[in-house]
Parts: structure tokens; sequence; C-alpha cells
């Protein structure tokens, strides 16, 4: 029986919304508050929905154990209590918006997802950042594929 | 299009399998392994698909959705020690996962033949935490 698993993990972090590819009225007009030049923070939730088959012995989709195990490598340490401009690489040069967060931790997990769990197992369909009760975004598996086939065929 | 409605019970489980040892069971479980159990507000969406009715404009009567709730789950599941008191859990361990499908198998019959065929169950979704859920749409 396939289902799918949702669980929730949360940190703290600060960030600035700044392009320098923009003007700094540009960045402004484009980001508001969170342009401001001191950066502010969030409580980030992370929800990751991982669909499978239930293991007839266990009654598991996935083992929860390796899966907080994962989040806490991949994205929980790193990001925990960190300024994401200047503490996280992947943020030095692309902006922190919930969108590229969202992308970053999709893909650490699924870099790191072929050694925590087995081929024929249980695959990640979706990763789901809450920046606020407001602003959410999602990265479902598909959609993954879409960006990075975009990023390799430029204009097409 | 999609309707759901949400009912609550309480319940303790024990989550432990027979096929496994201790130290399996211990790993695997972590402190809900314990065998003197646990429990938990445990929180179910359940969502029907189809089409509004022409006259009444719905998918469904939700008065008669909530009784089935309440006969076939909530009579079955509210303050019960599941693994002695809800089949089929004295031999299936009960995750949430195994929750999920054993709520979807009591109230599909009763979606499809209240509704005369025009509608079906199309998820069912339990919450154990607000950390973690389970949805299971009826696939094998």
């Amino acid at each position: 029986m396939t289902v799918r698993l949702s669980k929730r993990y949360g940190f703290a972090a600060s960030h600035r919304l700044h392009s320098s590819a923009l003007t700094d009225e540009e960045n402004r007009e484009t980001y508001g508050k969170c342009n401001n030049p001191y950066g502010h923070g969030h409580n980030y939730e992370v929800e990751l929905i991982v669909r499978g088959t239930i293991d007839p012995v266990t009654g598991r989709v996935v083992d929860l154990v390796r899966l907080d195990d994962l989040a806490e490598r991949e994205f929980l340490s790193p990001f925990r209590h960190r300024n994401l401009n200047e503490e996280v690489p992947a943020f030095r040069m692309t902006v922190p918006t919930t969108e590229n967060l969202a992308l970053e931790v999709d893909r650490r997990l699924r870099e790191a997802w072929p050694e925590s769990f087995p081929k024929d197992g249980p695959c990640l369909e979706m990763v789901r950042i809450r920046e606020t009760d407001r602003n959410i975004c999602e990265i479902s598996a598909k959609a993954e594929t879409d960006v990075l086939r975009a990023k390799q065929e430029p204009g097409t | 299009m999609v309707i759901s409605k949400r009912v609550e019970f309480s319940a303790s489980h024990i989550c432990r399998s027979a096929k496994l040892s201790d130290a399996e069971n211990e790993r695997v479980y972590g402190p809900a392994a314990n065998p003197l159990g646990h429990g938990h507000n445990y929180v179910v969406d359940v969502a029907v698909e189809g089409e509004p009715d022409p006259v009444t404009g719905m998918i469904l009567d939700l008065k008669r959705l909530r009784e089935i709730l309440e006969d076939k789950v909530l009579n079955v599941y509210d303050h019960r020690l599941l693994n002695r008191e809800v089949e089929p859990f004295e031999t299936v361990v009960p995750t949430v996962e195994n929750i999920a499908v054993d709520i979807w198998n009591r109230v599909a019959p009763h979606i499809a033949s209240h509704i005369g065929g025009r509608a079906r169950l199309y998820s069912v979704k339990v919450y154990e935490t607000s950390e973690l859920s389970v949805e299971y749409r009826g696939e094998g």
C-alpha cells in the first residue's frame, strides 16, 4: 500500500533579501522590509513528504530515525541559528528567498538520500517551507526535475 | 472537486513488532516501543471526491458523513488501547501508516454505498502529532 508521510521540522535563522544584480533602489522596491541591510529572522518550518509502501514487518513507510538524522545533518544543523547569507555558502551568491531555500534543502536531501535509503525504498515527494504562516513555498520531485532541465537547457 | 471533514479521537498504542528483537524495536520505534503504551490526540481528515448535486449544491450530505465517521471510526478508536481493542492491531503494528489504511478500509464502502456511486473516498490523512502525519489515497 502506497502512503505519503509528512514530517515537520523547525529551525530559526536570519537572512537579508538583496540581489547584487539590482540597484539599491530596485532592491528596496523588490524586497521591501526584507532588504533591511542588517537582516532579520524567521522561525522556518520544513515539511518533508515521503512516498512509499508500508513495510509489512515494521508498519512504517520510512525509517523515521534515519529521516530525522538526514534532516539534522543536511539542513537543521547547518541552518539553525545561522545568518544564511553569511554562513551558508549556497547563499553567498544566491538570494535566500523561501524559493531558493526550498531548492537548496531539496537539493541537499536528494544528494544524500541514496546513502540513507535503499533504491527501491521511500522517495522524497515534496519539500514545503513555511517562512511565516502566510509565506509558504513547496517543491515537488517533478518540479525539481523541470528546474534542473531549464538550467541545463537555457532558452529552451 | 474534493471536500474534507475533520474528526478527532484519543487513543493509546504500543509500537512493537513481534518479528523484531527488543533492540530492533527500540531502534525503529524509539520511545514509542514502550511496552506499557502511550497515547496521542489523533486528527483525521477524510476527503471525498465528486461533483456537487445540482439540487443541493453538495457533493454529499455532510451530516451523513459525520454519522459514518462517528459510527465506523470514533466509536471504534476513541479512548481505546489500539493493540488490544481494535482489529487488526492485535497482529498489525498500529503505526500512523497502518491506522490511515485501516480507517480507509472502514470508511470507503460506506461512502460509496451512501452516495450511490457519484462520489468516492479520495484520501484519509491521519495526524499523530502536529509534526507527523500520513495520507492514504487507496493506492495498492
